[in-house]
């Protein structure tokens, strides 16, 4: 846990160095493996990121000769792991090393399997997620496994769970189950950053399944989780999965029906589900930036040094998204803007022209004092935006207070009526005889 | 390698259970189409193009991409021009497939080129393409002569590479021994055989049998049966994998047993397991993996070697509800019928009790139309996991050597079915357990809830039965009950058995500290569930209304809770400033009645002197004392102006300043004119 926020405090003044921030997106990928087989028997899974223009590196994973950086360079933008059963990895690399990699903004893949080492386990806690501990347990759904004239132990589950989120998983529904067959895992509930991105149904457990339960399960309901994401505060993504074989061409191609339903599909869901993921994972989309922010007075177009209490003023920023090979406008409607001094002052949602310009305009408070326009951004999926710039705002000076209030001409006649008396007495007293 | 391997494969490939042989399919109509989607024609080698050529002559497919134009172009191309041996090599074997049109003369130039260097090439992959070429154009164009004059001393040259264990080396002058190069030597040694002009000496050939037989000791095997050969790791050359090692051996083996005369006493098991081993990997994603997989079977099913025959069963999961059938069939590895045989079922037990066999010595029946061996499960098969013995015996004895079937088989079964929930009850009870304070029976089946209130000195009972479809007792994998409190934390809680019936009763009392001493609404939800229960169920029974006492200071707190993630994100509520309110003012017409009324003392002072009938006789009558009378009155009134102006507009500064000008203009000419008053009226009294 110490390791943890230590991991999460190192992460925020560091800056995404790997990747240019004009192009977001990876493009060499280390992939270790346990067997050469796998490339193989996944190359679905791989050709479709190496069709989308990822450079993979294949490496066993015990192999002598593996290192991820050199002369303090990174030599790859994102790293896969496939080798769920590798106890020590080759060359420089350990669970430290892995971590220090994502800690400077690189991209993650993890597959664990029903039989992962200690070492994938390691990975997957510091990430936030814990793995079931008994090495045994599989996940078990007898209620919401996949129809399978083979397999009769109702470990091939079918799980259609998914996370809500369009920029996640993409704008296409899945309409098929995925099929998973693996350990399941749980999310620390202290951790913020990790989401559930494929849940096992309420019936599901994780228990060995040759056995008969006699204690509860550790694992047990919609709360064990399949697949999960991480999105750490620098940015760098991790996709956790406690199933090797839901990368397999086997799964991918494979027919599925869900018990209980009687809709079979032709292909299960696994392809659009692991490839939409991977988009999202190594930052094909979901990716924002934040450019051109400009205040200034209503009417006026330069931004001024300094406000006064009560000026009407104009905010604007420019958001786009990275699709993959180029900066999209985003549109949404959610984006806000604060204006803040310890505490956010004024709070306000900012208009788009659906173009990525988005804009507002609000009154400076009756406050004076150093405030920021912070425009704080965390959306479900999206890489957080985090904007802030100092502002001061001042009183009104002497001469802009208000000078002619009604309720002070008795006040001013008497004064001036007093004036007036006073020079007619004077001329008076002094020439008269 | 070999360990991660074996890891690997039992990961993916496996889906057994209590040490269960697994039971790989045939080849089927998904490697065809997975074929097809592979070598999709555009090969840029040759060796590329001969492999997806023969892959698509042994899955005999219909509609394959046809590439032959260009092929035979470059077939003609490598053989004109003197081309390296391996593309020579590579055109020559497309050549054999596509059989291009090329002439008999330059079939003639190559054998005599090759015929003249076969004997000067020291390394062994040089002497595989050499008589591998000469070999396949002694097929090709049979009248070409291509026999070896030396065949024996090129036999020696190669078999001085072998090794003890069986291995063969590469070279003379590399000293590490490989099982991809035995491979590659048998097929050079056969091919050797096959160009002899004479015959070779026969106990050379038996040294090679033997060499096999060696090979064969250093097969590696997994646990479920299947057998492969790996390369040892070595370094330096390029690492062959398990898989092209294994059909390299093949490809040796079957080509050495076809040229010689004699039987090569290999294993049936062996060669099962190789079956299975090349079986098991599936559909390989990569198409050099796809080649060696189909070729290896092709080659095992060419009664060069005993023919593997795999029993295989197309559904492992059978339904009593549904009156399934068990289901054999027996096939070649590619997919062809086997010959006539019996499959017999020698034992049938339930995983729990090994010892008492449901089935024994069961012979299937024979469906000759769909090619099935089948039998009716008997009526003392009841739900449950089983473990079926299957057995093979061909008809023709005589031909048992020609066919590798190896002894018993064993599959994991399930035998599936409807299991029977009733008498459900839940009951509140008192502190005693006698008294049922509320009793209520529940129809599982049914969707019907009930709502129960209860404080910590009582208890609950929950109960229900199940049977199998047989009347016997049945005990499921998952028999849960799920308490869940408003705060959404749960409690589960495993119910347990006697017999039939299954029960579980809370005691309030012990588990206070277990519910954190959290009253309130609780949810009540059984799941039932196990691999042969068809109606595995999640049911909401209802909930329970608990009142438990305040907890103590010492008592635990509850865990953190995860956090819904859709609440975290999403946009906040928007603020706006309050602005402070203007100060209250009089309204304006009051104002200004007031400024009126400021202004009534002066028009009564001035109406006061006009009635005391004021006059100026005492401004002065000379010239210069009226100059400073008049500036001295301009500057006076200049001030009050200026005071004004001030009001109006200037600020403080502005004024101050001109006030200090007018000031010092105002002293100088007002000491001026009250001197000369203060002299007129001193006269006027000494006067």
């Amino acid at each position: 846990m110490a390791k943890l926020i230590f991991l999460i405090l190192t992460l925020i003044p560091i800056l995404c160095t790997s990747f240019s921030p004009d192009k977001p997106s990876d493009r060499r990928i280390l992939v270790l493996v346990d067997d050469f087989a796998v490339k193989s028997s996944h190359s679905l899974y791989f050709k479709s990121l190496q069709s989308r223009g990822f450079d993979l590196d294949f490496k066993l994973a015990d192999d002598p000769k593996i290192a991820l950086q050199r002369y303090g360079q990174y030599l790859y933008d994102g790293l896969v792991l496939f080798s769920p059963t590798i106890e020590r990895f080759g060359g420089s690399i350990d669970a430290a090393a892995i971590l220090d990699f994502v800690d400077s903004g690189h991209d993650l893949i993890v597959a664990a399997d029903n039989n992962a080492s200690d070492l994938i386990r390691e990975i997957a806690t510091e990430c936030g997620v814990d793995f079931d501990e008994d090495y045994t347990a599989m996940v078990v759904d007898h209620a919401g496994y996949a129809v399978s004239s083979t397999e009769g132990d109702h470990t091939l589950i079918a799980s259609d769970d998914f996370i809500k989120s369009d920029v996640i998983l993409g704008s296409k529904k899945i309409e098929a189950p995925v099929l998973f067959q693996g350990i399941g895992h749980s999310l620390n509930p202290s951790n913020r950053l990790v989401l559930k991105v494929l849940s096992a149904s309420p019936t599901a457990f994780s228990a060995n399944p040759k056995s008969k339960l006699t204690s509860p399960p550790s694992l047990l309901g919609s709360s064990i989780s399949l697949v999960s994401v991480i999105q750490a505060r620098n940015n760098a993504r991790i996709l956790i999965s406690g199933s090797l074989s839901m990368f397999s061409n086997r799964f991918f191609n494979s027919g599925v029906q869900k018990a209980g339903s009687p809709t079979k599909h032709d292909k299960s869901g696994n392809e659009q589900f692991l490839t939409e993921l991977s988009k999202w994972v190594l930052h094909e989309r979901g990716h924002l930036k934040a450019v051109n922010v400009k205040h200034h007075k209503v009417g006026e177009t330069d931004e001024p040094s300094i406000y006064r209490i009560n000026d009407d003023l104009e905010y604007s920023v420019e958001i786009y998204e990275w699709s993959g090979t180029t900066w999209e406008p985003y549109v949404a409607d959610d984006v806000q803007v604060q204006f803040y001094m310890m505490s956010p002052y004024v709070l306000k949602n900012l208009a788009n022209d659906k173009k990525g310009h988005y804009f507002t305009s609000f009154k400076v408070p009756d406050v004076y004092g150093v405030f920021q326009f912070k425009v704080e951004y965390n959306r479900l999926g999206y890489t957080s935006l985090s904007l802030a710039k100092q502002i001061p705002v001042r009183p009104f000076r002497h001469n802009e207070y208000e000078r002619f209030i009604p309720a002070a001409y008795p006040y001013y006649g008497a004064a001036f009526s007093m004036m007036a008396g006073f020079f007619v007495f004077s001329a008076v007293h002094l020439y008269n005889k | 390698m070999a360990r991660n391997l074996a890891k690997f494969l039992i990961l993916f490939y496996t889906i057994s259970i209590c040490n269960a042989v697994t039971n790989p399919t045939p080849i089927s109509d998904s490697h065809r189409s997975a074929a097809l989607q592979l070598f999709d024609g555009s090969s840029s080698s040759l060796e590329e193009s001969y492999e997806a050529l023969r892959v698509f002559e042994i899955l005999a497919l219909e509609n394959k991409p046809d590439s032959s134009v260009t092929a035979c172009q470059k077939v003609v191309e490598n053989l004109g021009s003197s081309s390296s041996l391996k593309d020579l090599f590579y055109a020559l074997k497309v050549n054999g497939i596509l059989k291009c049109k090329v002439d008999r003369g330059v079939f003639q130039d190559i054998a005599s080129r090759l015929q003249a260097t076969v004997n000067d090439a020291s390394a062994l992959v040089d002497m595989y393409y050499t008589i591998g070429s000469l070999v396949l154009i002694k097929d090709q164009a049979p009248d070409v002569d291509v026999l070896l004059a030396d065949a024996d001393g090129t036999f020696h040259s190669i078999k001085a590479l072998s090794q003890s264990d069986g291995r063969w080396r590469y070279s003379s002058d590399n000293p590490e021994s490989s099982t991809y190069a035995a491979g590659l030597a048998l097929e050079a040694l056969a091919g050797v055989i096959s160009l002899a002009s004479s015959e070779i000496d026969q106990s050379r050939v038996n040294t090679v049998k033997s060499d096999i037989l060696k090979l064969f000791d250093s097969i590696q095997k997994y646990d479920d049966g299947t057998f492969y050969f790996d390369e040892k790791f070595g370094s330096g050359r390029e690492h062959q994998g398990s898989l092209s090692t294994s059909s390299s051996v093949v490809r040796g083996i079957t080509s050495f047993a076809a040229v010689t005369s004699g039987k090569i006493d290999l294993p049936g098991d062996k060669i099962l397991g190789l079956a299975k081993y090349f079986l098991g990997i599936g559909l390989p994603g990569s198409a050099k993996d796809f080649f060696n997989q189909i070729e290896s079977l092709a080659l095992l099913e060419s009664k060069r070697v005993p023919v593997p025959l795999v029993l295989s069963l197309p559904a492992t999961v059978y339904s009593l509800s549904k009156k399934d059938q068990l289901k054999v069939t027996v096939n070649t590895v590619l997919g062809s019928a086997a010959p006539p045989l019996t499959v017999k079922l020698v034992r049938a037990f339930h995983t729990d009790a090994k010892d008492s066999a449901v089935i024994e010595g069961k012979e299937l029946q024979y469906d000759q139309s769909s090619g099935l061996h089948v039998m009716g499960f008997p009526d003392n098969v009841d739900v449950g996991t089983y473990v079926f013995v299957f057995e093979m015996a061909l008809h023709d004895s005589g031909s048992e050597n020609d066919y590798a079937i190896g002894g018993q088989i064993h599959v994991p079964i399930y035998v599936t079915g409807i299991v029977k929930v009733s008498n459900a009850e839940i009951a509140v009870l008192g502190s005693d357990l006698g008294s049922d304070e509320t009793q209520k029976t529940l129809d599982l089946a049914g969707t019907d809830v009930v709502s129960l209130s209860a404080n910590h000195l009582q208890k609950l009972r929950f109960s229900f039965q199940l049977t199998t479809p047989h009347g016997h007792a049945f005990k499921p994998r998952q028999a849960l009950l799920k308490l869940k409190h408003e705060t959404k934390y749960e409690h589960i809680f495993v119910v347990g058995n006697t017999g039939k019936k299954f029960e579980i009763i809370f005691d309030f009392l012990g588990l206070v500290d277990k519910f954190y001493y959290l009253s309130g609404r609780y949810d009540i939800e059984l799941t039932v569930g196990d691999a042969v229960m068809e109606n595995s169920f999640l049911r909401p029974l209802g909930h329970l209304e608990l009142d438990l006492p305040e907890a103590p200071e010492k008592a635990a707190h509850l865990p953190p809770l995860p956090v819904d993630p859709y609440s975290r994100y999403g946009p906040k509520a928007e603020i706006a400033h309050l602005f402070r309110a203007p100060e209250k003012r009089p309204p304006q017409k009051l104002s200004l009645t007031f400024l009126i009324v400021t202004l009534l003392p002066f028009i009564g002072f001035l109406v006061g002197l006009l009635r005391l009938g004021v006059n100026f006789k005492n401004f002065p009558s000379s010239a210069l004392p009226a100059t400073y009378a008049i500036l001295f009155q301009l500057g006076a009134a200049a001030v009050l102006l200026l005071y004004v102006l001030f009001w109006l507009k200037l600020d403080l500064f502005t004024t101050l300043k001109a006030l200090g000008f007018l000031g010092a203009f105002l002293m100088f000419v007002g000491h001026r004119i009250l001197s000369h008053l203060a002299s007129t009226s001193a006269k006027l009294k000494s006067a």
